[in-house]
């Protein structure tokens, strides 16, 4: 196998690899907008928390930090209620959607400036034992972390499907995504639904905190090149479609790796966002996206 | 929904104590900045001007981007402030720090300064921290007259503007830093140099120059390139161009770093399972706490920093200047950022200026300063006409998970290790 081509393998592999753990995160930002039309903009900051309550949990009390994923997911949603409630529920339904943008931001900006005061701004890592090592295969390098990612992200994903598909909760967020004013009258209580889905978008975020934290340096301050990666994903995935982020982080950590191993890292966003704007010239609903209020 | 209400007024009060708390830690901090610290008792009764307290000033970062950096200049020149007053201060007179709080706003520290010199009327200036604050700072400070000793303004912009009151307090410019990798390399037997170098650098002015720097010292030598990537500042996964390294296999690797692209590279080669014979980071491979944290101890092995002040500096005065660190502000050796010295060592040139000419003024701190060289924790320095510092950092290397400076043999306590070890996974 010659060098190019090797490199290439690897970018794939990576991309691929990568591209589950930005899945997991856009997916709780996607449900949030599919639910409430509110652009999370705190996704972001949400995700930096949770890497914080990891790294904490990890070198404080010694634990694995993918083994609080579910304590560290509890707390993510209870916070993610109190954010819904108090910063959200208080807008006017009409301009909600406008309002949402400046109210997230705002809850972005109080989180990073409380992190900021609790951990400081030093970058900080979660290193396990394994947090760098990684398994050959045919000469590719499997990063251990990476791996567990994407196996992760699979099973969050797999849970929050039978979530919205199985169960009573999930057929009340799913009708108040289609038709909000049906669904109330149908004994849906859409504030109720509103409060958990928020509560289920942010504790997403905590399994992709955890590995996060293990996968990358991070402050408070990284919460900025999230969001604008989860915007863009959400975006080209469709607003609302979970399926469609989940496809649009592949092909955007996917691509972005490639090119950045066959050309240069500095093209490698340009390169996401041409395929970005053609989507959105082509398809303005996203690839998954549509027009109407419906899917999710 | 009373649970609701409830839950939503728990709510309420956690978010507003948190902003509470906010506040008040914000204000406290404000508080502090405008008070002037004191280090020696002072003179009660009041004084000629020769035994007046001489008043330095300085603006540094105490909020903002640079508050971290900021707080260890801080740190470093009012240990300097207590030391001299211990010893009975400057020709007599005790030194009183007077630090003001600059938000790391190029525009806040111009208004700093100029109050510092026409309102507060201070007898010497000292620099702000980083280049961007020191640069507006010493516009500032030239049109008064003042000497400008700044301890952490190095990039090439602060000399371009060609000032003769300024000294920059570290052994050599930002982007000259690495210049004793090279020194290294080449003076090692022909047989024993790489043959082949690739070069990973941020783009930043105190990043890729370092490296660029020293791949032209490589290249003319007629060590081939054989990859070179430059990679802007919002790259968080270094895996990609960390593969192509890979690739290329190339004898050493020197990357011009900044902090957490430094922790991110060595994650990824360790992850690629890919180790250079020899590497060298420009930044973040030198801080002896942050680096092994990061990156894991076991993979910090054979990696080569360079710096100025470093845990165990040969430099004379270094024992005494982390005894007393250690005894103000608590803490171990490892846990002085370099700031605090180069911070401290502008007050040690003070100090040698007037031992040696018996005066303290502006105009002979800056007319001595041009001449000779100056003992300070930072090395022996001096300057040319414009401030850059001329002589070179030390190359440390990480041997047995500890920083050790292995070159230039004045310094060195360890003879270098190369090829590098394994990664240890």
């Amino acid at each position: 196998m010659t060098g190019s081509v090797h490199a290439l393998i690897q970018g794939v592999v990576l991309g691929i690899l990568t591209g589950g753990v930005y899945a997991l995160m856009a997916s709780g930002q996607t449900l949030i907008f599919g639910i409430m039309k509110v652009v999370n903009l705190a996704q972001g900051a949400l995700v930096v928390l949770a890497a914080y309550l990891s790294y904490t949990l990890f070198t404080s009390f010694g634990l694995d930090p993918l083994l609080t994923i579910p304590l560290t997911t509890v707390i993510m949603f209870g916070l993610g209620v109190v954010i819904q409630l108090v910063f959200l529920r208080p807008l006017k339904r009409e301009d909600s959607a406008q309002l949402s943008l400046l109210v997230t931001f705002a809850v972005a900006l109080l989180l990073e400036g409380f992190m900021s005061v609790v951990w400081k701004t030093t970058y900080r890592s979660t290193n396990t034992d394994y947090a760098n090592s990684s398994w050959t295969l045919l000469g590719i390098q499997f990063t251990v972390v990476r791996v567990i990612a994407f196996v992760l992200s699979l099973i969050a994903l797999g849970l929050l499907f039978l979530l919205l598909n199985r169960t009573k909760f999930g057929r009340a967020v799913r009708a108040t995504v289609q038709n909000p004013m049906s669904a109330e009258l149908l004994g849906v209580e859409s504030k109720r639904v509103a409060a958990l889905g928020f509560g289920l978008g942010a504790a997403t975020a905590a399994a992709a905190g955890s590995v996060y934290g293990l996968l990358y340096p991070f402050n408070s301050g990284s919460h900025y090149d999230l969001i604008s990666e989860l915007l863009s994903i959400v975006v080209l995935g469709g607003l609302g479609s979970v399926g469609g982020a989940v496809i649009a982080a592949l092909i955007v950590s996917t691509s972005s790796a490639v090119v950045a191993t066959v050309f240069s890292p500095t093209w490698s966003s340009f390169t996401f966002f041409v395929i970005l704007i053609l989507v959105l010239v082509l398809r303005p609903q996203g690839l998954y996206g549509t027009v109407e209020r419906g899917a999710l | 929904m009373s649970s609701g209400n409830r839950l939503r007024g728990i709510a309420t009060i956690a978010i507003t104590s948190a902003a509470v708390l906010l506040l008040t830690s914000a204000c406290a901090g404000t508080a502090s900045n405008s008070t002037s610290s004191s280090a020696g008792t002072g003179s009660s009764a009041p004084s000629p001007s020769t035994t007046a307290p001489l008043l330095i000033g300085a603006s540094v970062s105490l909020t903002g981007d640079f508050a971290d950096s900021g707080k260890a200049v801080k740190a470093g020149y009012e240990l300097w402030a207590d030391e001299v007053n211990k010893k009975g201060g400057i020709l007599g007179r005790q030194v009183e720090m007077k630090i003001v709080d600059d938000t790391s706003s190029p525009t806040q520290v111009v208004t700093n300064y100029q109050n510092l010199i026409t309102q507060d009327k201070v007898d010497l200036v000292f620099g702000p921290f980083s280049s961007l604050l020191t640069i507006p700072a010493s516009q500032v400070v030239k049109r008064y007259g003042y000497a400008f000793l700044e301890p952490a303004g190095g990039g090439p912009k602060v000399f371009a503007q060609k000032l003769d009151n300024l000294f920059f307090v570290q052994p050599a410019p930002v982007v000259k830093s690495g210049d004793v990798f090279a020194d290294w390399v080449l003076s090692l037997p022909k047989a024993d140099q790489p043959k082949t170098a690739a070069y990973a650098e941020l783009d930043d002015p105190f990043s890729a120059p370092i490296a660029e720097n020293i791949r032209a010292r490589f290249e003319a030598a007629g060590i081939q390139t054989v990859y070179k990537q430059v990679y802007p500042a919002e790259t968080r996964d270094l895996s990609p161009i960390m593969t192509k390294v890979a690739a290329a296999n190339p004898d050493v690797l020197v990357s011009g770093t900044q902090s957490e692209d430094a922790y991110s590279q060595v994650k990824s080669l360790v992850q690629l399972k890919f180790s250079p014979k020899f590497m060298y980071m420009s930044n973040g491979a030198n801080s002896p706490v942050e680096f092994p944290s990061k990156v894991g101890a076991n993979n910090v092995n054979g990696i080569m920093s360079a710096a100025d002040w470093y845990p165990g500096s040969p430099a004379p005065t270094s024992p005494a200047f982390v005894a007393a660190y250690t005894a103000k502000y608590g803490g171990s050796e490892t846990d002085i950022d370099p700031s605090s010295a180069e911070a401290y060592s502008c007050g040690q040139l003070v100090e040698a200026v007037a031992a040696k000419t018996g005066k303290i003024d502006n105009a002979t701190v800056i007319s001595s300063l041009h001449q000779g060289t100056w003992p300070t924790l930072v090395g022996n320095l001096s300057w040319d006409a414009i401030g850059q510092p001329t002589g070179s950092f030390s190359l440390i290397q990480w041997i047995d998970q500890k920083l050790v400076p292995v070159y230039p043999a004045e310094v060195s306590k360890a003879t270098p290790v190369y090829p590098k070890p394994n990664w240890g996974g």
